[in-house]
């Protein structure tokens, strides 16, 4: 990257004008003509049209870059002046509404953004999590099996909790930062709840794409209507329906490489060492994307992307280790544990099990077994030990070389290795369970329907009981909110976040995390501000 | 203890505003010696009058931030109904904590310890695109604004091209 040794020290320094950002490598000791020379190809533009800023300051050419402290790194904004004035950067006016920066979070799902409010927003996380998003979008039939889920629609359901869930979204919250409007229209459930409709129902979308031109017209003659509206249709509405319409464009286009019926699952449990993080967002957000992950296992965990996740999950202890210090794990094994009925239910309703008697039967006689070893302190700490997990990854993909060399071997080995280290069976127990819960999942179609039913039905059950259990133990003994985060409202009034009501929603939201609690606060702070 | 909070929490700020600056404006020390004086350049609002002007103004925090606000005022000479015509910023989230003894300004609209550089910025801008009539710091400005509107355009305009003059 940056510093080749050569002689004069090169740095790598990012470029940013209002609607794009580039990287430029340049001599550390080289003055600005040098560097708008660099940047004119890059930006299109002629050197003179370019404007740099750094620190307050535009630079003239023959300054040099040691003068302004341009270090290594830095950002400097650019602006591009069109020489015949007027309309300076043509379309820049605005940034072009973008795909990625859809209202609603779309295309996350807003799913495991709303991590971030469980404390687990770490840079690392949010990559995890693009990774997945990026794995969602290039599946349009999954992502609509996701939003088809009993389970994520009962989230969607509650309003509170999508607006969290959407405000925790970076990209949303730059969308807001620009438009109050929009969070205005956060706060009305119903239009939630039609958006996520929308995506899921391409027929409806369609029939809403007609009559949206009348809408249109109708709206134009109430006075100001029309500025309102042009403004919102470039913000809101337009990648909006982008992302709809590419969803529902090619349903099928996924569906080839989730169909490979014949796909060695067998093996998957081996692949997540962990207990599942996305089942304990549950609580918060995360469980819309997690039961995607998790419903349509078989195509995705042997998706590049799915690997690199598991990959960099085992790379980064620290995420582990904060995963499982978390509450919500515990208890959500606690709550496994102390109902191994429905455990050993959830287990054998699982396709991967339920083809193998045997197998099945051993796992029931080691669950408990096996639960308490996952709340074993040591065992946890194991987790969150670099090199151990190295081992174990080290472990499966032997394992999966193995099949693929001897595939009638792997049913007894898998159950020896799961029998023995019993780390990876965590899995089984806490992770897969939601596969049989996405009843449509294309790869296990030799499930039959009404099993499928009792499935969805059962895992919905537990995932309520699971909720309620965790809110119940938020609430320690049911104090209204109130009392429970007094505390914490002090420290925020002390802080200087006045309005209580706000505070006390935000601590809510964030279940009496006084960090989270201020990040949203100041997120929605701003927009109250403009 | 040899640093004041004030100084800490303002270099934490300045560098992670050289690193990932804002959109729409830049953000540096007037002297590289004193963190409490600031320099900031605004890059004009697209879509207002003030689209393409480059509004150079400063910031001078008090040795108690975060507990009490800064004064900004703007070198550069820009016309706008909520900036005096010597360039101080009247703005209410710069007005010092506490109630309003007019009654006009309730303490949340007030400084906050919370406000940093940024959430400043921000405000001005957004103000620069929708300026405020109901307490104006220029008097001529707001009435003009108000009633001759394309009269303040043209002196908005001048305002901007001079700004362009100025910096090249």
């Amino acid at each position: 990257m940056a510093e080749g040794q050569e002689e004069p020290k090169k740095i790598t320094i990012t470029v940013k004008t209002p609607k794009e950002k580039q990287q430029v490598e340049i001599e550390e000791d080289a003055d600005i003509k040098k560097l708008k020379d660099v940047l004119s190809p890059k930006f299109n533009a002629e050197p003179e049209q370019l404007c740099l800023i750094f620190a307050g300051k535009i630079m003239n050419d023959s300054d040099t870059l040691k003068q302004h402290n341009i270090k290594d790194g830095l950002t400097i904004h650019l602006v591009i002046k069109t020489p015949p004035r007027p309309e300076p950067e043509g379309g820049t006016r605005r940034p072009p509404a973008d795909i990625s920066a859809t209202p609603f979070g779309l295309n996350s799902l807003g799913g495991l953004a709303g991590l971030e409010s469980l404390g687990l927003g770490q840079s690392t996380f949010m990559d995890l999590q693009a990774r997945m998003q990026q794995e969602l979008l290039s599946n349009p039939d999954m992502l609509r099996q996701v939003l088809d889920n009993p389970l994520v629609q009962q989230m969607m359901n509650d309003p509170e909790n999508m607006r969290s869930l959407i405000t925790s979204n970076p990209q949303m919250q730059d969308l807001m930062a620009r438009n109050p409007e929009i969070s205005h229209m956060l706060n009305n459930p119903e239009l939630l709840r039609q958006t996520m409709e929308l995506a899921r129902n391409p027929a409806m979308l369609q029939e809403l794409m007609r009559s949206h031109d009348r809408a249109l017209s109708n709206l134009e003659s109430i006075p100001g209507g029309y500025n309102a509206l042009q403004r919102m249709y470039r913000d809101i509405q337009e990648p909006m329906l982008n992302v709809a319409s590419s969803m529902a464009g090619n349903p099928f286009s996924g569906l080839v490489d989730n169909s490979d019926g014949t796909n060695p699952q067998q093996g998957a449990e081996n692949r997540q060492p962990l207990p599942n993080p996305w089942q304990r967002g549950g609580g918060g957000g995360g469980t819309g994307t997690g039961t995607g992950t998790g419903g349509t296992g078989p195509g995705l965990i042997n998706t590049p992307g799915m690997q690199s996740l598991l990959q960099q999950m085992s790379e980064n202890p620290r995420l582990v280790q904060s995963m499982l210090s978390a509450p919500y794990t515990n208890n959500m094994l606690q709550a496994l544990a102390a109902d191994p009925d429905m455990a050993s239910q959830l287990i054998n309703q699982n396709p991967m099990f339920a083809n193998n008697p045997q197998l099945q039967e051993q796992i029931r006689t080691m669950m408990p077994q096996m639960l308490a070893q996952l709340q074993n302190p040591e065992m946890q700490q194991m987790m969150s030990n670099p090199q151990a997990l190295n081992a174990l990854l080290q472990i499966q993909q032997g394992i999966e070389q193995l099949r693929t060399a001897a595939p009638s071997l792997v049913n007894n080995l898998g159950l020896g290795v799961a029998a023995a280290g019993a780390q990876p069976a965590a899995t089984p127990a806490a992770g897969t369970p939601a596969a049989p819960a996405n009843s449509a999942t294309p790869a296990a179609p030799n499930n039959a329907p009404p099993r499928q039913q009792q499935n969805t039905e059962l895992f919905t059950q537990f995932m309520q009981r699971m909720m309620s259990a965790m809110s119940n133990n938020q609430n320690n003994s049911n104090q209204p909110p109130e009392q429970r985060y007094s505390q914490q409202l002090e420290q925020l009034a002390a802080m200087g976040f006045l309005n209580r009501e706000a505070n006390l929603q935000a601590l809510i939201a964030t279940f009496g995390d006084i960090n989270a609690a201020v990040e949203r606060l100041l997120a929605l702070g701003q927009l109250s501000m403009s | 203890m040899s640093e004041p909070q004030s100084s800490l929490l303002l270099k934490k700020q300045l560098a992670e505003l050289n690193k990932n600056p804002v959109e729409g404006f830049s953000a540096g020390l007037i002297d590289d010696n004193d963190i409490y004086r600031w320099e900031v350049l605004i890059i004009g609002p697209p879509d207002t009058l003030y689209e393409g002007g480059f509004f150079k103004a400063h910031l001078h925090f008090p040795k108690e931030y975060p507990l009490r606000p800064p004064r900004m005022k703007f070198v550069t000479e820009i016309w706008h109904p909520n900036i005096e015509k010597n360039g101080d910023v009247c703005i209410s989230i710069l007005h010092e904590p506490g109630d309003d003894k007019w009654g006009y300004e309730k303490a949340s609209e007030r400084w906050l310890p919370v406000h940093t550089v940024e959430t400043i910025l921000i405000s001005v801008i957004s103000m620069l695109a929708d300026p405020n009539d109901e307490s104006p710091a220029n008097v001529d400005a707001a009435k003009e604004w108000r009633e001759r509107y394309s009269d303040f355009k043209k002196k908005v305009a001048r305002c901007v091209r001079k700004s362009q003059e100025d910096c090249f």
